[in-house]
């Protein structure tokens, strides 16, 4: 498995754990308290400085492991995958963001539009590294 | 998802023919011993420029070293 497949991998499972516990939590306050709780900033900074711990310290072990792999360039092929699974990751984030303003048009809820949009770039984030990690492994 | 690409190679019969190994011709044509493994399994087709750069190191021609593989035709086929 080439490093930027367990990188794939990786963030696959960094973001996603985060952004499971991030939902866990707004679902936990929100029940509490009757409502959809407005988004917080607090919580939103522990998000982004979990991700990027998590991410920056999973991606020094692995380079640890395989230096010469995890210092090699980025190649025509990662260059392909990686733009193959943006296009395609971009379409998740439209359907997502196209959802979003829908709901905004017919509920009026600024706080669901928030969560709705930051749902769509996780997913659309999530997707990219799914479609890169099938590409690597099925063939472009 | 993707198909297998219809472009096939010799690539591994001539690196195996000369003593190389993966990570030798990678780094000779500038791309990672990981591509070179695709390119022989069949799931990546390298650039016209890369391909160029592995049939001149094989001191062959392109097509000595590539080859067209017709797709099969559906059962609805066209005529020729």
């Amino acid at each position: 498995m080439s490093f930027r497949e367990k990188s794939a991998w990786l963030m696959v499972i960094c973001l996603g754990v985060v952004s499971i516990g991030y939902a866990a939590l707004v679902t936990t306050m929100s029940t509490a308290v009757g409502q959809l709780v407005p988004p917080l900033i607090p919580l939103l900074v522990v998000f982004t400085i979990l991700v990027a711990v998590l991410a920056t310290g999973s991606h020094i072990l692995i380079a640890v492991f395989a230096p010469k792999d995890a210092a090699a360039p980025v190649d025509e092929r990662d260059r392909a995958i990686s733009a193959r699974a943006g296009a395609w990751s971009g379409y998740v984030f439209a359907t997502g963001i196209a959802l979003a303003l829908g709901q905004y048009l017919i509920g009026r809820n600024g706080d669901l539009l928030f969560y709705c949009v930051f749902g769509s770039w996780v997913l659309a984030q999530l997707s990219e590294y799914a479609f890169a990690i099938a590409l690597y492994r099925r063939g472009i | 998802m993707s198909k297998p690409p219809p472009i096939t190679n010799r690539v591994r019969e001539l690196r195996e023919a000369r003593a190389m190994t993966q990570a030798e011709l990678g780094d000779a044509i500038g791309v990672t011993r990981h591509t070179i493994i695709a390119i022989e399994q069949g799931h990546y087709s390298p650039s016209l420029e890369s391909a160029f750069r592995i049939a001149r190191l094989f001191g062959l021609g392109l097509e000595d070293v590539f080859g067209w593989e017709e797709p099969a035709r559906s059962a609805r086929g066209g005529k020729r």
